[in-house]
């Protein structure tokens, strides 16, 4: 899709950052005080990112850890005394067009508007692994990091009993801070085990601030004798009338293989972190007609909050060199990852390696009606059965006939599993990756035809609450 | 003091200054958020504007739930208002 019309740029700048999480935040900071000028946007009405998410209407913040909340502090300080900042809210990054404009919706002129920035930042943070599993998308499903969003936004605990299942650090600290609210889930079913695996714990000593932060959430969830199972795998949850409603329920195995089950109002699922780079435009060096391409913090490597500070700090000073410089056509920075870096990626990697589920479930071994895509509804056996007529179908030509990574979402919840799955019925010898399903193009995410076609100035939204 | 409220088709919805539409639902207890072409239910998810398993319809406009403040007096609904075999077809609906 695309428009005819030539657009009218209509604001150019040194630098737009896409994002105001932890990376973005500091990265426009750093720029603003090296003298550019920087338009930042994100997504919703506040900054911090998913992160830093703010509590609203005076709630409570949800208990975090001291260092985070200092460090949300500094972020927000640097970035409110840095000259000059353009900041704009409830606006989306929908792509860079091939002529170098940079297209951003503001939701609240109702419009599309190009800008020509000579530094275009990507900060779009993490987005979670979600495995397939059967009733993955009924309601009441959510993500752990949703689950955890809604509380640090409310200041409340989610109500009713709660399961949290998948694997990673991030079901622990979700717990513990249901916990540190009153409301403890019903239980953690974590696939890894963390306590067995010696070698990668034994190298997080190195790491005593990661170490102390897991401790604070075990003895959290130890006084209030939650039970953290692991080795467990949540095998498929089912929706079951109970009395006048209806209820979840999650069968799980434990890890002699022993099958039990939970009835619960809400199950959170979480396998992990990724890049949420999905459509993104790749590095690039500047051209006379396209921007220096960057990408910065969680979007760039999944290695939390602390390392996408150091990055985006490292990534201003950097921008700010090389639109200094005459030809700016010096190399991208992928090969130059800044140092401190290197000790984050050490920790994630422990992290990663204490927490490796015990029996991974292979995509294969799901059943066939295990919905891939959520979007379009597509099935583990829509797929098999595709491949089973043709096996060399093509990632693009399995999207196109298939529809799967097709839908609203973009394959960000599906890419990774139906590329793993198409390589494990292919038995592909390179694996396929999930960005030769989602492929490039903008908009990188679903807007309006009527904020695209919106004349400049627009009247605003129809929005009868705003007087 | 009464807090302001929204519609959620024709049921009013509380909720806080700067809370989003999805927060102020599932504090209500409303947990499906209407069926999609597909007959899944509609319901928030990821929290992050990613996963686009909440959009409704603000004042008629698509717009994720996670996202978009609640404003007293919007009209929020889902975004496909009935089974898609009962209604004739939603052009661009499912872009």
């Amino acid at each position: 899709m695309r428009p005819d019309a030539p657009r009218k740029i209509e604001r150019a700048m040194d630098v737009l950052v896409v994002g105001g999480g932890p990376a973005g935040m500091a990265c426009a900071s750093a720029c603003a005080r090296q003298g550019l000028s920087v338009t930042l946007v994100d997504q919703r009405a506040s900054l911090g990112g998913a992160i830093f998410r703010q509590p609203v209407g005076g709630a409570a913040p949800v208990p975090q850890p001291a260092s985070s909340r200092q460090r949300w502090r500094r972020l927000l300080a640097d970035l409110t005394s840095a000259p000059g900042l353009d900041l704009r809210l409830e606006t989306l990054f929908l792509g860079l067009e091939a002529d170098g404009l940079a297209l951003i919706e503001d939701r609240n002129a109702g419009r599309v508007l190009s800008l020509r920035p000579r530094a275009l930042v990507l900060a779009t943070g993490a987005v979670e692994r979600i495995l397939p599993r059967p009733g993955w998308t009924l309601p009441g499903v959510v993500t752990a990091g949703g689950l955890q969003v809604l509380m640090k936004e409310t200041g409340r605990p989610p109500a009713g009993r709660v399961v949290l299942a998948g694997s990673g650090p991030l079901l622990l600290a979700v717990a513990a801070q249901m916990t540190g609210l009153g409301h403890p889930p019903l239980a953690i079913l974590e696939a890894g085990d963390p306590l067995r695996r010696w070698s990668a714990g034994l190298a997080l000593i190195a790491h005593p601030a990661l170490l102390r932060e897991a401790a604070g959430y075990l003895a959290t969830l130890a006084r209030a004798r939650v039970p953290w199972h692991r080795g467990a795998v949540l095998r498929r949850i089912a929706a079951e009338s109970e009395g006048e409603g209806e209820t979840l329920v999650a069968t799980w195995t434990d890890r002699r293989g022993a099958s039990h089950s939970l009835a619960a109002d809400r199950i959170a699922l979480h396998d992990g972190l990724a890049e949420n780079a999905f459509g993104l435009p790749e590095d690039a060096a500047a051209s006379p007609r396209r921007p220096l391409v960057l990408r910065i913090g969680d979007c760039r490597a999944a290695l939390g909050a602390p390392a996408a500070i150091a990055d985006g700090t490292a990534a201003g000073e950097r921008i700010a060199a090389r639109l200094a410089s005459p030809t700016g056509r010096q190399a991208t920075d992928a090969e130059t990852e800044p140092a401190a870096l290197a000790r984050h990626r050490a920790a994630q990697g422990h992290i990663a390696r204490a927490f490796a589920p015990l029996a991974p479930v292979s995509p294969a071994d799901l059943a066939d009606d295990t919905v891939l895509c959520r979007c379009e509804g597509r099935t583990v056996g829509d797929l098999k059965r595709l491949l089973a007529e043709d096996e060399g179908l093509s990632p693009r030509e399995l999207k196109l006939s298939g529809r799967f990574a097709m839908g609203a979402c973009q394959g960000r919840f599906c890419a990774a599993n139906t590329a793993a799955l198409t390589s494990s019925l292919t038995g592909a010898t390179t694996p396929f990756a999930p960005g030769a399903f989602t492929g490039q193009r903008w908009p990188i995410r679903p807007v309006p035809i009527a904020a695209l076609a919106a004349p400049a100035p627009a009247p605003s939204l129809p929005d009868e609450s705003q007087t | 003091m009464t807090r302001p409220t929204f519609f959620w088709m024709s049921r009013p919805i509380p909720f806080s200054d700067g809370e989003s539409i999805a927060a102020a639902l599932t504090a209500a207890g409303i947990v499906s958020l209407g069926r999609d072409p597909v007959g899944q239910s509609a319901r928030y998810f990821c929290g992050i504007g990613a996963c686009q398993a909440c959009t409704v319809r603000v004042a008629g406009v698509p717009r994720e739930a996670c996202l978009t403040r609640a404003e007293a007096g919007a009209r929020v609904e889902p975004l496909h208002p009935a089974p898609l075999h009962l209604v004739q077809g939603e052009p661009g609906d499912a872009a």
